[in-house]
């Protein structure tokens, strides 16, 4: 694996280590995505946790590869975006932050 | 009921600083952080300054755990065919070492130790998600669903700062004054870290990478930094930016590691971590919004970093140790009212760290320039004006307006310091090199101060 070019964000993402919390420390409220029309939550997520199902028509998020940054709630539109930070230890550890 | 005199919510260098100061001063104090070890949460954007810390921790340096000692400075501007740069190497650190990289799950987990051997009680793992309020007055926290009472909470929990947002000092984030980094830390052997970088041992380089286009990527600006044995390589943008211009930051990042320059310095390294993080970028700093009824705000939660220079650490350990010393005063008043914690204004007045702040959100309003001809118009009138002064023939006419166009242009608004010596270097060299040696450098060295005054005034 090198450094140079090449890896996909998914990739990328493995390197760090994350401690799951069971409780979703992000939720989000998928009848107001649908109203959306910018959504800049697809494009501000530097670990691409929101997707866009063309088919279903319908926005896919996963929480549990979340980088804590906090990004997406600043900038929703629609105040579709419910955040905190993980409870009890749980989340992200920077190891080389 | 468990009560102490004062909780301080996270264990940042803010925290750290706040909580150590209270403790030597003998005042009972608790420290919550929502990770498992003090800086796990926590992305580094550049260099560590040590001058507060000194003044806090006097020995430090014995054993504070640092990667590189920095001496070389580069700032260089990229564009599609062409660095310009400048690098500076500063000796003077190696005797008295003042500026470092460092790994903040190292950095802040020994500073957090410090303050608990100090005597403040450190409990890590406790995210704090609410705040306890009675009749408009802090005088708690709950904390993954425990209670816990205080005189004084004090808010040190970053930039989505629950205790700001939960007292009402601070419930609105605005993007645009917010910037979000995209980080990876490269693995690399340290001799060839040295040698990429002519560097020594333990010795480090930090570069800021101002792009000026790249793969019609316009906007943005990096960061690059060694470490012991990886360099950390990092991409920055206001969020609102980002969203008005609809670009993928990581995506930015990635053709940051493909331009030439760049791609030559981090050439077969891993990696080995990637990283995001969210600081705050001026513009958010209302001194009357950072005291309440028994509750404070310092570093990130208040918005009392400078971002633009590196300043943030210190501005965090400042805010800290003043937040500190107006509890004292509190404590000896028994009295924890917004009236009495105000005083904290008074004694961030006495450092020059408003100052510092309120400088940087002139700073971000120029550089964050959403809509105004900030970031971007400036960034590009920059970058145009040194890329012709450099190829100009500095015989003609042209030379000397384009030397004033770029004293005025970069020396005033944009690292005065550092961008005002090539101009004078500049000259030397063309000089030095010049049959009519001295006669050109008396004219070139008379028209260029007159021109320099007649703009001056």
């Amino acid at each position: 694996m090198s450094g140079k070019n090449n890896m996909t964000v998914d990739e990328k993402m493995a390197t760090v280590k994350i401690k799951i919390d069971k409780d979703p420390h992000i939720t989000v409220n998928y009848e107001l995505c649908k109203k959306c029309t910018t959504r800049p939550c697809l494009i501000i997520c530097t670990a691409e946790n929101y997707k866009w199902d063309e088919k279903k028509d319908d926005l896919i998020f996963n929480y549990e590869g979340c980088l804590e940054c906090g990004a997406c709630r600043l900038i929703c539109p629609e105040g579709a975006i419910d955040w905190s930070y993980p409870k009890q230890g749980c989340g992200v550890k920077f190891r080389f932050g | 009921m468990d009560k102490a005199t004062c909780i301080v919510v996270g264990a940042g260098p803010a925290g750290s600083a706040c909580a150590l100061s209270l403790a030597r001063k003998g005042i009972e104090t608790v420290m919550l952080e929502r990770g498992r070890i003090p800086g796990e949460k926590n992305v580094s954007s550049f260099v560590l300054f040590i001058k507060e810390l000194k003044r806090l921790i006097p020995d430090c340096m014995d054993d504070l755990p640092l990667e590189r000692n920095i001496i070389r400075t580069d700032q260089m501007i990229l564009c599609d065919t062409d660095v310009k740069t400048i690098t500076s190497y500063n000796y003077q650190n190696i005797k008295d070492p003042i500026t470092f990289t460092a790994y903040r799950r190292k950095f802040d987990a020994w500073f957090a130790k410090k303050a608990a051997d100090a005597g403040a009680e450190l409990i890590t793992g406790m995210t704090v998600t609410d705040l306890i309020i009675d009749n408009g007055r802090v005088i708690g926290v709950k904390a993954d669903d425990e209670e816990l009472y205080a005189d004084v909470v004090v808010g040190a929990d970053g930039y989505h700062s629950k205790v700001a947002q939960a007292s009402g000092l601070n419930p609105e984030l605005n993007p645009e004054y917010c910037m979000l980094g995209v980080k990876e830390v490269l693995a690399l052997p340290p001799e060839v870290i040295n040698e990429r970088f002519q560097l020594s041992d333990g010795l480090g380089a930090e570069m800021g990478l101002w792009n000026y286009n790249i793969n019609n990527f316009k906007y943005g600006s990096g960061t690059l930094y060694t470490n012991t044995d990886s360099i950390s390589l990092g991409a920055f943008a206001s969020v609102a930016f980002l969203k008005e211009k609809n670009i993928k930051l990581h995506e930015y990042l990635e053709t940051l590691k493909q331009h030439p320059y760049v791609s030559a310095l981090i050439q077969d390294s891993t990696l080995r971590e990637y990283q995001a993080h969210i600081l705050s970028y001026g513009g958010r700093v209302e001194p009357d919004k950072l005291y309440g009824d028994g509750v404070l705000l310092c570093g990130e939660a208040g918005a009392l970093v400078e971002t633009f220079t590196g300043m943030g650490i210190p501005t965090c350990i400042t805010s800290g140790m003043m937040a500190a010393e107006t509890i004292e005063m509190a404590v000896k008043n028994k009295n924890f009212d917004s009236g009495m914690l105000k005083n904290y204004l008074k004694f961030l007045d006495s450092t020059s760290l408003l100052d510092i702040v309120y400088e940087s959100q002139k700073e971000a309003a120029y550089w964050t320039g959403i809509g105004k001809d900030g970031f971007p118009a400036d960034m590009k009138a920059v970058a145009d004006t040194y890329n012709k002064a450099w190829d100009v023939d500095y015989m003609s006419k042209d030379y000397y307006p384009l030397m004033l166009n770029l004293y005025l242009k970069v020396g005033k608004h944009f690292m005065p310091n550092i961008f005002r010596w090539p101009i004078n270097t500049g000259i030397k060299i063309s000089c030095l090199y010049s049959k009519v040696y001295e006669k050109i450098k008396s004219i070139i060295r008379n028209r260029f101060y007159e021109w320099k005054k007649q703009y001056d005034s």
